[in-house]
C-alpha cells in the first residue's frame, strides 16, 4: 500500500509541476544561479588557494657570498643555516652555476649575453638560496640570518615576499566574502520563489486537496507531491549545473594554465575527484532549501 | 452511531452556532436536519467529520469520542463517514469513473482493487453506462449521483447529505432522494440536512429542527414545521 501510494505521490507531483510549467522553470533557474555562484565561489577558492601556494613556492632568501670565499668556508655557512629553526631547506649555488642560470634565464636576450661575454670573466657570486618551513615565520628567519656575522657574506637579498603574500589573501578573502554574500542572496531568492512555486501549486490545486480531505487522504499523501516537487526541482538544479559548469571549467582552464605557468592547476580534474563530494552536497543543500519553503507553504496554504 | 452531548460551537467573537446540542441518532436511521439558513445545520455536519473543533460538549461517532480528535485521526474518521455537499465537488478534468476513483487512490487503494470496487458503486448509483464521460456531459442529478457514489466508496456506516438537492429541479431532487433512501435500505445511517419542505415531508423519517443553534423539535415521523 506504501509503494502504491508513493508511486502516486510522485505522479502527482510531476502532474504539479506540468501544469504550472512555467513556474516550475522559473524556480529551477533561480536555483541554477544559486547553484552556479556557490560553485564559483568554490572555483574562486581553489585558484586563490593555488595562487598562494604557487607565491609560497617561490618565496626564498638569497646570502650572497663573497667571490674570494673558501669552498669549506660555504659549506660551513651552508650546515650553520640549515640547523636554524624557520629553515626547510638551504641549496649552494656556486659561481658557476649562477652563471649557468642566468645563460639560461637570457638565452632570448643576445645583448645581454654579448655584454656578458665582453666583460671575459664571470662577475656572478655565489650564493646560498634559503627556502623557509613556514612563511608564516618569516620574520624570525630574517632575523636569525641577519645574527649570522660571517665575513663571506657579501650581501642579503630579503625581498618583503610576505606583503605579497598578505595581498593575495587579503584579495581572496575579499572575493570569497563577495561570492558568499552573493550565494546567501540567491540561496534567499531560491527559498522564496520555491515558496511561492508551492503556494500557488497549492492554489491551483485547492479543489483536489479539499476533495483529497473530504474522502479521507492522509496529511502525508496531501503534502507529499508538493514536498517531492521541491526534490525534483533540486534534482533538476543541480543536473543542470553539472551540464553548465564543466563547459565553463573547460573554458576557463586554458586561462588558468597560462597564468600558473610553474604551477599544476586543474579544476575539472578537482571537481572530477569531488564529484560526489560537491554535487551531492549542493543536491542535499538545495534538497533541504527547497524543503523548508515548501514546508512552510505546504504547512500555511495546503489547509484546505 | 451518533451521539451529541450539550454540543456548543462559538465563533469569533460571540456567535453561537450551537448551543447546548443534544442528539442521538440510532444505527440505520434515516434522520433530516431542517432550519433555515444560518441556523447551524452545516455547522453540526463540520462538527460530525471533524472539520469544525466544539467549543464545549462532546461528539461521538460510531462510540468513538471525536471532540477532540487530532489531526492525525481525521482522515481515518473520514473513511467512516461519507460526505455529500450542495456544490458537487467533482474534478472537470477527470471523468466520472476517475473522479469516483480518485477518492480510493488517494487513500492508497491498489488499482486492482479500485477496478473492482468503483464499478459497483457506479452500479448503485445507476451511472454504470456513464463512467467514461465527463462531470460537464451530464445532468447536475447525474453530477450528484456521481457524489454519491464516490463518498460511499469506503462503505461508510453513516453518509452525511448537507443540501445535496440544492442545485437540482425537482426531477433530479426525487432521484437523489430516493438513492439516499436506497442506500439507507441496504443499512447506511443517512442524515440529511435540507431546507426542502417538499422532500421532508414526503419522507415521513424523523425530522430534527434547528433554530439559532438549539434543537426546537425532534419528531420520530416529522414535517417540516417551521
Amino acid at each position: 500500500m506504501f509503494i502504491v501510494s508513493f508511486l502516486r505521490v510522485i505522479k502527482f507531483s510531476i502532474q504539479d509541476i506540468a501544469r504550472n510549467i512555467w513556474l516550475s522553470i522559473a524556480t529551477i533557474m533561480i536555483l541554477i544561479l544559486a547553484l552556479f555562484s556557490v560553485n564559483m565561489l568554490l572555483t574562486v577558492d581553489l585558484v586563490s588557494k593555488a595562487a598562494i601556494e604557487s607565491i609560497r613556492n617561490k618565496i626564498d632568501v638569497n646570502l650572497y657570498i663573497n667571490p674570494s670565499a673558501d669552498e669549506n668556508a660555504i659549506l660551513a655557512l651552508k650546515a650553520e643555516i640549515s640547523n636554524i629553526n624557520q629553515v626547510k631547506d638551504v641549496t649552494y649555488i656556486s659561481k658557476d652555476e649562477a652563471m649557468n642560470i642566468f645563460q639560461q634565464r637570457h638565452q632570448n636576450n643576445p645583448e645581454i649575453l654579448e655584454a656578458l661575454r665582453e666583460l671575459g670573466e664571470n662577475p656572478l657570486t655565489p650564493a646560498l638560496v634559503i627556502k623557509p618551513k613556514n612563511i608564516d615565520q618569516y620574520d624570525s628567519l630574517i632575523n636569525a640570518l641577519n645574527a649570522i656575522d660571517n665575513p663571506i657574506i657579501q650581501s642579503r637579498n630579503f625581498e618583503d615576499h610576505k606583503a605579497l603574500l598578505e595581498k593575495v589573501n587579503n584579495i581572496s578573502h575579499k572575493v570569497s566574502e563577495a561570492g558568499l554574500i552573493i550565494s546567501g542572496i540567491f540561496i534567499l531568492i531560491t527559498l522564496l520563489v520555491v515558496y511561492n512555486a508551492i503556494r500557488v501549486a497549492i492554489y491551483t490545486h485547492r479543489k483536489e486537496i479539499g476533495i483529497m480531505r473530504l474522502v479521507g487522504a492522509s496529511n502525508w499523501f496531501v503534502r507529499a507531491p508538493f514536498l517531492f516537487s521541491s526534490v525534483i526541482y533540486a534534482f533538476i538544479g543541480v543536473l543542470a549545473i553539472i551540464l553548465i559548469f564543466y563547459p565553463f571549467l573547460s573554458l576557463l582552464q586554458p586561462y588558468l594554465e597560462a597564468f600558473f605557468i610553474d604551477y599544476q592547476i586543474n579544476l575539472i580534474s578537482f571537481f572530477n575527484s569531488h564529484f560526489l563530494y560537491i554535487f551531492g552536497l549542493e543536491f542535499l543543500g538545495a534538497v533541504a532549501i527547497n524543503g523548508i519553503a515548501s514546508l512552510i507553504a505546504v504547512g500555511k496554504y495546503s489547509r484546505v | 452511531m451518533i451521539r451529541l452531548q450539550n454540543v456548543t460551537k462559538i465563533y469569533h467573537p460571540d456567535i453561537k452556532a450551537l448551543n447546548k446540542v443534544n442528539l442521538h441518532i440510532r444505527p440505520g436511521e434515516f434522520v433530516s436536519i431542517v432550519g433555515q439558513s444560518g441556523t447551524g445545520k452545516t455547522t453540526l455536519v463540520k462538527t460530525l467529520i471533524g472539520e469544525e473543533k466544539v467549543s464545549g460538549g462532546k461528539v461521538i461517532v460510531g462510540g468513538w469520542d471525536i471532540t477532540r480528535i487530532g489531526q492525525s485521526e481525521i482522515p481515518v474518521l473520514r473513511r467512516q463517514i461519507g460526505v455529500v455537499f450542495q456544490d458537487f465537488k467533482l474534478l472537470p478534468k477527470k471523468t466520472l469513473f476517475e473522479n469516483v476513483s480518485f477518492a480510493l487512490q488517494v487513500c492508497g487503494y491498489p488499482v486492482k482493487k479500485i477496478k473492482s470496487i468503483v464499478p459497483q458503486v457506479m452500479k448503485i448509483v445507476g451511472l454504470e453506462g456513464k463512467m467514461n464521460r465527463y462531470p460537464q456531459e451530464v445532468s447536475g442529478g447525474e453530477q450528484q449521483r456521481t457524489v454519491i457514489a464516490r463518498s460511499l466508496v469506503h462503505r461508510p456506516k453513516i453518509l452525511l447529505a448537507d443540501e445535496p438537492t440544492g442545485n437540482l429541479d425537482s426531477i433530479n431532487t426525487n432521484e437523489i432522494i430516493d438513492l439516499l433512501l436506497k442506500i439507507n435500505k441496504f443499512g447506511t445511517t443517512v442524515v440529511l440536512v435540507t431546507h426542502n419542505r417538499e422532500v421532508v415531508n414526503q419522507l415521513r423519517k424523523r425530522v430534527i429542527t434547528v433554530e439559532n443553534g438549539i434543537i426546537v423539535s425532534d419528531q420520530a415521523v416529522g414535517k417540516y414545521v417551521l
